[in-house]
């Protein structure tokens, strides 16, 4: 038997203005291996994943389903969150009820509840399978290369050089300065440009 | 710039261009081409001799063909590093064969006609993309305005140019076409900006101050003169910026809301026809001056750039930004950052801003002794793999590689070839599993178990 809490988040008015968070809530309670559900306002928030961290060691959580926004915004901080809660970090699925439903079923709340509910289902199916994954270290090369010696690259390749990095600053043309150089006064200082 | 080239930790390359990248975050391999300058920069003192005696003059590059320069040269007078090349395109020894006079000026013997291209090789952790930005070719699609047919309409980089203290008339404003100063000068707003019929749709986001600094330069430089504005808005949002378009209003600048509608010669003025829209009447005006503010748009050759080190385009053709409010440096390629208008267009204090932060990326990364890699990496089940190499061309980071194996079948002890990822290359994109037929590829944490349970899942 697999232990997973579920975890939908309002985003404010992003996501509960439009479904019905606590109905989706209730309705993980009941899909397999669920053992806990709840929702909460910011699921992102410090008081959100310390509501997941709690949660975690009370029930006994050896997985987690977090109900919000797109993994880009926040995969991250939820890995965090289970990790803190002293899980594999990717013991963790995501469901995406903001730019995959409220925001495009802003005009179908009914239907975009639904949706939400299918989709944490997703997670929870997908959740039941996961396997822990272990991070392996890289070696790194202390030194940077710039592309580019305008403006943009001269100040990125002295702020490197001067935290102690040696940095190559390649230029296509024959001198650095790019269009910066080519200019008078600049506003809106009207101080030199070289 | 001159900072920058005495710095003991900056290694300057100048006619030099990146021709190939290869690795991973914390581990590129970059291929550098340093073009031959056919002068020995450790010989050459940047005396200048060579191109005061070069007979060749062509238009210079760096002052827009307003100025001249030599076959060999420097781009202009503060140039860094202040020693020449020699540009092959134009020069007789490389056209015709015959002339040889650099190299029997040179004091220092640092003329080299034979220097050959070469190609060095480096290792680096991280990458800063800071290839900037060129002007929206109007001449092409504006025939209102001419289709660059009237040398007195010119851009705001031709008026910088001319404006300048060192530039091609020492600061004088004048006419391309018969090098009188200008009484009556107007700008044009948005050319090639905001126009999604013959330009781009976005803001070039830095014409709006830069055009009010040039009308401030004309009443300022020429005494008595006029400058009108013709805009569709006018932004200013930065620090001091609309103080400084309200300066620029209080000079006498007269800007007036409309577009232009049509220019064109008559005796030696160019009459420019528009319309006021907010007195909702036409406007002529015999100008002796038109500045175009015309849009920014992506280096050329940025495309190029951007596949070589691997990463991808906006729909504009500047570099893509991991996140657009919380990743605006990074690209979705680890270890590649973005400074500058290479990203999009910026005014000079955002694109300083953005260059200070894409090198905190790069010191917060190069502090570190280690890297965590992502473990959303291929793998492959070996007993399944048949070798095929259908795998290897789809990979996109080249994770993919063959490598033989030996086993029992049989009784015998047989070869056979069998895929290899390399973890620290996938970005667990996943192509290789869709395209391996036998199904002995999976993606860790997308493997084909956890998918069909999603399917599962929805379909119940």
């Amino acid at each position: 038997m697999k232990r997973i809490g579920v975890f939908v988040c309002w985003c404010g008015s992003n996501i509960g203005g439009v479904v019905d968070v606590p109905r989706v809530a209730e309705a993980a309670k009941e899909m397999p291996n669920v053992v806990f559900a709840t929702d909460y306002k910011y699921m992102c928030s410090e008081p959100g994943q310390e509501l997941i961290i709690k949660a975690a060691k009370e029930h006994n959580l050896d997985r987690v389903v977090v109900a919000s926004c797109s993994p880009r915004l926040h995969e991250q901080t939820f890995r965090k969150a289970a990790e803190r809660a002293g899980l594999n970090p990717y013991m963790f699925e995501m469901a995406n009820i903001r730019e995959h439903v409220s925001w495009v079923h802003a005009q179908e709340k009914e239907k975009a509840t639904e949706k939400a509910i299918e989709l944490v289902r997703r997670a929870v199916f997908k959740a039941a399978r996961l396997e822990p994954l272990y991070k392996s270290a890289i070696g790194i090369t202390k030194k940077a290369l710039v592309i580019g010696g305008g403006i943009a690259g001269i100040q990125a390749a002295l702020d490197i050089a001067d935290a102690g990095f040696q940095v190559i600053l390649v230029e296509k043309e024959p001198t650095i300065g790019g269009k910066m150089a080519q200019l008078d006064k600049t506003f809106p200082t009207l101080d030199c440009s070289s | 710039m001159a900072a920058a080239a005495q710095h003991p930790n900056i290694k300057l390359y100048t006619y030099a261009e990146v021709t190939e990248v290869s690795g991973y975050i914390g581990n590129f391999e970059i291929t550098i081409k340093q073009k031959a300058k056919s002068v020995d920069h450790n010989k050459c003192t940047g005396c200048g001799t060579c191109w005061e005696k070069c007979p060749t003059k062509v238009d210079s590059e760096f002052d827009l063909g307003l100025g001249k320069r030599k076959a060999i040269y420097i781009p202009f007078a503060q140039a860094v590093p202040n020693k020449p090349v020699i540009d092959r395109n134009t020069c007789r020894q490389f056209t015709k064969g015959k002339c040889g006079v650099c190299q029997k000026v040179c004091p220092t013997g640092a003329v080299d006609y034979d220097q050959q291209d070469e190609y060095i090789k480096e290792k680096v952790g991280a990458i800063v993309m800071a290839t900037g930005y060129d002007l929206f070719e109007w001449e092409k699609v504006y025939g209102e305005y001419g289709y660059g047919r009237y040398p007195d309409v010119i851009t705001g980089l031709h008026f910088e140019r001319m404006a300048s203290a060192s530039g091609p008339t020492g600061g004088k404003i004048i006419r391309p076409s018969d090098g009188k100063e200008p009484k009556t000068v107007v700008f044009i707003k948005c050319v090639g900006s905001r126009d999604d019929q013959k330009g781009k749709s976005y803001c070039s986001r830095a014409c709006c101050m830069y055009t009010a600094k040039h009308a401030h330069q004309v009443l300022e430089k020429i005494p008595g003169a006029q400058a009108y504005i013709f805009y569709m808005d006018v932004r200013t949002a930065g620090k001091m910026y609309e103080e400084f378009y309200a300066k620029t209003l209080e000079d006498g600048a007269q800007y007036i809301r409309g577009r232009v509608s049509k220019i064109y010669p008559l005796g030696d003025k160019l009459i420019v026809r528009g319309a006021d829209t907010l007195a909702g009447v036409p406007v002529e005006i015999e100008a002796d001056l038109v500045v175009l503010a015309t849009a920014m748009v992506p280096a050329k050759g940025s495309e190029e750039i951007a596949k070589i080190v691997g990463f991808s385009l906006d729909k504009d053709g500047f570099f893509q930004e991991a996140h657009p409010k919380l990743g605006p440096v990074e690209t979705t390629t680890g270890g590649v950052f973005l400074a500058g208008a290479c990203q999009g267009p910026k005014d000079i204090p955002d694109t300083v801003a953005q260059a200070s932060a894409a090198a905190a990326k790069v010191i917060g990364l190069l502090s570190k002794d280690q890297l965590a890699a992502e473990p959303i990496v291929s793998q492959v089940n070996e007993e399944l793999c048949s070798g095929c190499e259908l795998c290897k061309p789809i990979c996109p980071y080249k994770a993919i590689d063959m490598k033989k194996i030996t086993e029992r079948a049989h009784g015998k002890v047989i070869e056979r070839t069998v895929a290899t990822v390399n973890t620290s290359l996938c970005q667990g994109c996943g192509a290789c599993t869709v395209a391996c037929r036998v199904g002995a590829l999976n993606l860790k944490g997308f493997t084909n178990e956890q998918l069909l349970a999603e399917v599962e899942a929805i379909c119940l």
